[in-house]
């Protein structure tokens, strides 16, 4: 990054320059030529953003969670075009049949793109970890990269521990997540409900797990196929002599994850799971993409995504 | 055999009207050759066989279930992949119509079950078990009437007559049961059922779910809509139709199983225009299993008495029985529990087996067989975590200690901690010692003139009603 950012300021040394000179060398000129040709096409450009989660099937939560960050992408990016896909095939076919709701996959939604002769595409996942969907949506933008003039992929909502010129996504994950924090006494402990995967992408909610340790909130991270389990929240629940817990979901939406697996009835929810070891369990049933300063962290992600692919 | 049917049909409704004291029930081995048994199936083949099947594969879920109600076990040696109920069937092997027929054929059974559907999706493999010589028997009940003389020509191939004979009986009765009560109800509840999500659609009236509605004291208002082909239980109705009757439905009732696998309560309750329908409104959307209302199955009763429950909680919900001075058993606890919270019975879908499970699994105690009359109860309440169990018995007539009664209230409500901490004395002897400390910092058990909580002693409907009605008032 560092090696880059010197060659781009040398670059673009060369190229203020030779305008400033009206002369240059081969390199320079090719430089301008670029610069001119750009400038002329930005008019007639079709920009587009498409923004990638992997859906739900509840309408209001797709409302909450969904719509609400496609707003605030639309009214950032106010030259791009937005568009939206979801990964999964299942809600995708739901939709269709049940609200003949038409949605795209990522691929046919950029094959659209491309058909209506969209020339610079930003893809944006929703997801909350580079895990085994951001592959895989990584692999389509990488099927499509020439056959757009310029196609950038956004980074997901964990992605770097940070570095200099990098910034630190875990701190301003937490940052972001304290808007929804409420005011914790001794006794009582926020519960996060993680996806959590097979995915070495899991790593990301043992890295969350320690910045918020850092941080000094009590706060402890469990997924429902990964680790850190709920085994594991419950020792540390024990621990630190918690009585209230507060069961809120570490994912875009809060759907059926949220609804059954954390806050339903049955004995296996985290809700029930944890009620019969004793503590007073409260629900927070909505999903990070209700929460603005989530909303932010996605529209700072499409606008990295923009200014990689501009230094390219 | 047609008119074997019809007589059958009426002999079975006399029956029912007759106050279901049935002796003999429809006993079609009148119908059998000396030391024979002959009886011609749903695709109108005679059936042929010297003994009763001894070597059985089911490929209908409601087939095997029906298999297990007879009393049949080791004669099933083979099931279908999405078969759930009983519990005992994930003790079979499966088996696939849709792959290789040989799997079958070498296994050896001398009955496979299919049904019309098998026939018709995938011929090849009905015709290559028949060229192979296994006896095919295609069995399927099209109207809640057929369900009867369905269930006798399966004891008849398997020789459980007798049993089929007590089952039926049984089954009457609970229906009959249930029916006395709901004729009774003058003001009925207005009801529509979804039976699939995708595009709205309902079922015709003469099919099983349609019957269950009626006996559970329902009023269909869909009962005009048309099936959406010759012969199907599903009928189309629509979007546009439902909200033009949203007013008038009290009670919506959606199916839950492959036929409709959304549909959830939540799902219902945030669709566009649906804040109009009454039922909605008013809180009264509810799931059931397919298997219970549209499955023709021996427990085609309990889906009726869950519809029954939905439609009416103050009647068959309510607990003024257990109002008295008895000390109540686990058993009863359960039916408290589950009553109390008009939670729907848990019924297993054939997911729910697959993947490692922690604690009780249903159907796993050996103290509370599926017949056990309190079965849905012990296992809805252990379910949902209201009752605590250590190992795989659940000792439903021990009685219930005041220690796991605190339990059970926690768990029903959303108990909050108070500030003023009581002094309980024998709090070191308590297995739920921080439930029971909030519980009392609550007031709603009390501590007797020594500070004590007594963790062992028993409870009676009348102190446990009392407590219900405590907690309700702090925390409903």
């Amino acid at each position: 990054m560092r090696l880059k950012n010197v060659i781009a300021l040398l670059l673009s040394f060369c190229f203020t320059v030779g305008i400033l000179a009206g002369c240059g060398g081969n390199q320079g000129d090719s430089q301008q030529e670029d610069q001119g040709h750009q400038a002329q096409k930005t008019g007639t450009d079709k920009k587009a953003i498409l923004v990638v989660s992997f859906g739900t099937s509840y309408n209001d939560t797709r409302k909450a969670c969904i719509e609400s960050v496609e707003n605030k992408i639309k009214d950032t990016f106010q030259d791009y075009e937005i568009k939206r896909a979801f990964t999964s095939e299942i809600i995708i076919k739901k939709l269709k049949e049940r609200d003949n709701l038409v949605i795209d996959n990522p691929d046919q939604a950029l094959q659209k793109l491309k058909d209506e002769g969209f020339t610079q595409i930003v893809v944006q996942p929703l997801h909350i970890i580079p895990g085994v969907e951001y592959d895989e949506v990584r692999a389509v933008v990488a099927k499509y990269e020439n056959e757009f003039d310029n196609i950038v992929l956004g980074r997901p909502i964990l992605y770097s521990k940070g570095g200099e010129d990098i910034p630190d996504d875990y701190t301003i994950a937490v940052e972001a997540f304290k808007q929804q924090l409420p005011e914790l006494t001794d006794d009582t402990a926020v519960v996060l409900m993680g996806h959590g995967t097979h995915h070495p992408a899991n790593a990301a909610y043992v890295c969350l797990q320690s910045v918020l340790d850092d941080m000094g909130l009590a706060v402890y991270v469990g997924t429902v196929e990964g680790y850190p389990s709920l085994d594991n929240v419950k020792k540390r629940l024990k621990n630190n002599q918690i009585k209230n817990v507060i069961l809120m979901p570490y994912m875009l939406v809060a759907g059926d994850h949220a609804q059954n697996d954390m806050a339903g009835d049955e004995e296996d929810s985290w809700k029930t799971q944890l009620k019969e070891d004793g503590y007073v369990v409260d629900v927070y049933l909505h999903g990070l993409g209700e929460n603005p300063a989530y909303q932010d962290i996605y529209v700072q992600h499409v606008q990295d995504a923009i200014a990689a692919g501009e230094s390219h | 055999m047609k008119k074997n049917l019809f007589y059958i049909l009426i002999f079975t409704f006399l029956l029912i009207l007759s106050g279901c004291a049935a002796d003999k029930a429809t006993d079609s081995s009148n119908n059998n050759l000396e030391g024979t048994i002959k009886i011609v199936d749903d695709l109108g083949k005679t059936i042929i066989m010297q003994e009763p099947a001894r070597r059985i594969i089911s490929l209908y879920s409601a087939h095997t279930e029906n298999l297990f109600a007879l009393g049949l076990d080791d004669e099933i040696i083979g099931v279908g992949g999405t078969d759930s109920y009983p519990p005992r069937v994930v003790t079979k092997d499966v088996f696939d119509y849709r792959s290789d027929p040989e799997k079958v054929i070498a296994v050896n059974p001398d009955m496979v079950l299919i049904r019309p559907f098998i026939n018709s999706s995938c011929p090849h493999f009905v015709r290559a078990l028949e060229n192979a010589g296994i006896n095919v028997v295609c069995l399927y009940p099209d109207t809640f009437d057929d369900f009867i003389p369905y269930i006798n020509k399966l004891a008849q191939l398997t020789g459980r007559e007798k049993e089929a004979e007590k089952l039926i009986n049984d089954f009457n009765r609970e229906l009959c049961e249930i029916e006395s009560i709901t004729n009774k109800i003058k003001d009925k509840k207005r009801v529509f059922f979804e039976s699939t999500e995708v595009e709205y659609r309902t079922i015709t009236n003469d099919c099983m779910a349609a019957n269950a509605i009626r006996i559970a004291g329902g009023i269909n208002i869909a009962s005009d809509a048309q099936p959406i082909k010759e012969g199907s239980s599903i009928a189309s109705y629509n979007l546009e139709r439902i909200l033009d009757r949203a007013t008038e439905i009290d009670v919506y009732v959606a199916q839950k199983g492959s036929m409709n696998a959304g549909g959830t309560p939540h799902a219902i309750r945030i669709r566009p225009g649906f804040d109009t329908i009454k039922a909605v409104r008013e809180n009264k959307i509810y799931n059931i299993d397919e298997k219970l209302v549209s499955s023709p199955t021996f427990r085609f009763a309990i889906g009726v008495h869950e519809l029954a429950r939905f439609f009416y909680p103050e009647i068959f919900d309510d607990l003024s029985k257990f109002k008295d001075e008895d000390v109540i058993s686990r058993q009863e606890l359960a039916e408290i529990a589950v009553k109390y919270k008009h939670k729907p019975v848990f019924t297993p879908n054939s997911n729910y087996y697959k993947g490692k499970k922690e604690g009780h699994v249903y159907g796993g105690f050996q103290d509370v067989p599926v017949d056990h009359p309190y079965f849905n109860y012990i296992e809805t309440a252990v379910l949902s975590g209201y009752i605590q169990c250590e190992n795989e018995k659940f000792y439903p007539e021990k009685q219930v200690t005041r220690d796991e009664l605190a339990h059970m209230i926690f768990m029903l409500f959303d108990i909050k901690d108070k500030p003023n901490s009581l002094e309980i004395k024998d709090i070191k002897n308590c297995k739920n010692a921080g439930i029971i400390q909030m519980l009392c910092n609550n007031n709603i058990m009390s501590l007797d003139e020594h500070s004590n909580f007594r963790p062992e002693s028993h409870v009676s409907g009348n102190d446990i009603l009392e407590y219900l009605a405590r907690a309700e008032r702090l925390y409903n």
